[in-house]
């Protein structure tokens, strides 16, 4: 058995490289059928995301292709050079391999630690993978290890409850608190950049889509809302759209706030007190921070989110330890499975050696024996089965014992040429 | 083998429910949320079963006592709390809610009256309306007044820009504005209802037609009813026909208001004379605490569970 991925990621790939690498839905399937043609015996999962390119493979037997087999299938479906794709490929076998998928699942691997998203990554290409045959039994269950060890990581630490990125922390931790949903709010727009945009993609997941940009460049306005299929007003409505705003996201370059608490106490009768979650990311502030004190106005500059998202790295690395010591549980706990069906061959055929003689035997003694009755032919089978469950019980234990530790071949061995267990 | 279920066992279910609730300020764990759910199930069905053996073993009209209502109520605000967890895992519901079930039960035990009701066959269905539309207005004004704190301590978190801490999630502000206007209506409705039923009763046992049971429209407790129920209305009427007051701050506010009015009545109910609820004027007994629960073992005795 041989397990093993290749590939690159964010940690030892350039982003030039990782983009030229990367695999779109149907180029996934069609490299998974071309991968099947080229090695028939070969298990494979392609996992491809903006941070990472892998190529998990199995085999039951030791002939697996070998890192360059893997690398040139790589450049090649790319027509990219090998020599510039090889020197920035990684490769892990076996116990490694099986370490860094339930990383890379549990997101202890992603550039952002912690990510959610991950998780749902290393599920579509498992799907994907299954859905073209190119997944067997040895990656059905290094990849169902992998998800439940992520799954217990998820519920068992707060690694990813704890958001580390400004838009991240702002949207988790802060609008998510104050609203329930997002389909029925109005979000407002001032200025643009891109961590403005890095947040709309957060509360766009959360359902925003009732967009309006502002802008004293109203060109620019036009064509962020083009972007994020909102709408652009002039900047003199800046003033009406605060008054109907639920969330505000600010960004402008300007020298002095661009909203003052004066220009908003006028504008506050017509919100009825109605909440609203501003996010002044610009520096200097957009908001006159006094605007914050208002009832219902929850006012978050950037240095606020800075120091939210500071305390959850801190708490998010003292969750790091408990994530690894699961990680090794699962580790454990997978090998010795896997070590466990390597052994599974000869078990059958110890219990299959062992089944012969006692139907021979018992066939022979109820043959002996016609006056029997039903009832005690019953129990004269019981008695058999019970004698040979009794005789395999000690090979099977230490099996199973031997597997913890790796697979036993010696012990393996041993039984085949003890009790004649040939194919 | 069921009715040797006592008021001791879901107390205690309920109660390591609300200190695993408590453990989740402390630390983090993968299985609490199951034993959670598992011990507060096991409380509401042990809770079930006792009040149903109540129900089918006391002389006279089922759950007709003052005791018996308070365990009622606890109940129906313990199903709440249940449902709220099972379908907001993360919120911590029970560290408000909890207290407030226990508290109810200890109530019922401690300082309820165990006789039951006066009736007479006339009014008792108007009877069981006005006890069951006060004892759901009595759940939703506590479960308003459990909403409104979180709200509370939700915008005030918030306002001062302090990430939510794990231990202590609770649902949005608007999830939370909207569950506690939602207990303000039916708290009005059906506290509405049960002053309407109560003058019903009340005239059917007119004191020239039936001499017995009637009620002072004076009774201390009749006027702390009322005065919650005008002050619940007001603030309704308040939310309805200006916006502002609709939102959140205000509306916890009003909840909690209207709780301490609760509490007056309830303190009043406990602490006055009243001939509310048929309250006769009882005999010298031992009101310690042992006292008590010695009474509420043998009156569960009596109904056939083991104390």
């Amino acid at each position: 058995m041989r397990l093993q991925v290749v590939g690159c990621s964010h940690r030892n790939a350039a982003l030039e490289l990782r983009e030229r690498l990367a695999f779109s839905a149907p180029q996934s399937e069609l490299a998974l059928d071309r991968l099947h043609d080229d090695f028939p015996e070969v298990e494979a999962v392609l996992l491809s995301t903006c941070n990472r390119v892998e190529l998990y493979t199995a085999t039951a037997s030791a002939a697996s292709p070998d890192c360059r087999q893997l690398a040139e299938f790589l450049a090649s479906f790319h027509a990219l050079p090998l020599d510039q794709v090889a020197p920035n490929l990684y490769q892990h076998c076996d116990q490694d391999a099986v370490r860094h998928l339930f990383q890379v699942a549990s997101s202890l691997d992603s550039m952002v630690v912690g990510e959610p998203q991950i998780l749902a990554q290393v599920k579509a290409a498992y799907h994907l993978a299954t859905e073209r045959n190119c997944c067997g039994p040895l990656l059905h269950a290094a990849f169902q290890a992998a998800l439940k060890a992520a799954r217990r990581i998820a519920s068992e630490t707060a690694i990813q409850q704890r958001r580390v990125s400004i838009p991240s922390v702002a949207v988790a931790d802060f609008a998510r608190q104050i609203f329930e949903r997002f389909d029925d709010k109005r979000t407002l727009v001032i200025g643009g950049g891109e961590m403005a945009e890095e947040t709309l993609r957060y509360l766009q997941d959360e359902g925003v889509h009732d967009l309006t940009v502002i802008n004293r460049n109203f060109e620019r306005a036009r064509l962020l809302a083009e972007r994020w299929r909102g709408r652009a007003l002039p900047w003199e409505q800046l003033l009406p759209a605060l008054a109907s705003a639920d969330v505000v996201i600010s960004t402008t370059g300007a020298e002095e706030p661009v909203v003052r608490l004066g220009q908003f106490l006028e504008i506050e009768p017509d919100r009825s007190e109605k909440p609203l979650f501003i996010l002044d990311l610009a520096v200097p502030r957009d908001f006159q921070p006094s605007i914050g004190d208002r009832p219902n106005v929850f006012l978050y500059a950037i240095d606020d989110l800075q120091a939210a998202c500071q305390r959850n790295r801190l708490d998010r690395d003292k969750e790091m330890p408990a994530a690894e010591r699961i990680i090794d549980q699962e580790i454990e706990r997978f090998l010795a499975d896997m070590h466990q069906r390597a052994s599974g061959p000869i078990i059958q055929r110890l219990q299959e050696g062992w089944q012969k003689p006692k139907e021979e035997e018992l066939r022979r003694l109820l043959n002996k024996l016609p006056q029997l009755d039903d009832h005690a032919r019953d129990e004269i089978r019981q008695a058999f089965d019970r004698l040979v469950n009794k005789l395999m019980h000690p090979p099977l234990d230490a099996i199973r014992d031997e597997s913890r530790n790796g697979i036993p071949d010696t012990l393996l061995e041993a039984l085949s040429r003890l009790f004649r267990l040939k194919d | 083998m069921l009715s040797g279920v006592s008021v001791v066992c879901f107390a205690a279910s309920y109660g390591v429910a609300l200190a695993l609730e408590i453990t989740r300020l402390l630390f983090r764990s993968g299985v609490r949320g199951a034993v959670m759910i598992g011990f507060a199930g096991a409380g509401l069905l042990a809770h079930s079963i006792f009040l149903y053996h109540r129900a089918v073993s006391t002389q006279g009209p089922p759950l007709s006592s003052q005791r018996d209502w308070y365990l009622l109520a606890a109940w129906v605000l313990a199903a709440i709390y249940l449902y709220l967890t099972c379908f907001h895992r993360r919120a911590a519901f029970g560290v408000f809610l909890l207290p407030l079930v226990l508290g109810l039960i200890g109530a019922g035990v401690w300082l309820a009256d165990p006789e039951p009701f006066a009736r007479e066959p006339a009014s008792r269905m108007w009877g069981t309306v006005h006890g069951v539309s006060i004892l759901l207005a009595v759940v939703a004004i506590l479960v308003g007044f459990a909403t409104g704190l979180m709200y509370l301590h939700q915008a005030w978190r918030l306002k001062r820009k302090i990430p939510p801490t794990l231990g202590l999630r609770l649902p949005s502000l608007e999830w939370l504005q909207q569950a506690n206007l939602r207990a303000v209506v039916i708290s009005v409705a059906m506290l509405g209802l049960g002053l309407l039923s109560g003058i019903i009763l009340n005239l059917i046992r007119r004191p020239e037609a039936l001499g017995l049971g009637h009620l002072p429209w004076d009774d201390p407790i009749v006027i702390c009813t009322w005065a919650t129920f005008v002050w619940l209305l007001i603030s309704l009427l308040v939310s309805a026909f200006y916006r502002r007051a609709r939102q959140g701050t205000r509306v916890a506010y009003f909840t909690l208001v209207t709780f301490l009015l609760l509490v007056i009545a309830l303190a009043v109910g406990f602490g006055l004379q009243t001939e509310h609820g048929g309250r006769r004027e009882a005999a010298p007994s031992d009101t310690s605490a042992l006292g008590i629960l010695r009474d509420v073992a043998g009156e569960v005795s009596r109904d056939g569970a083991v104390p």
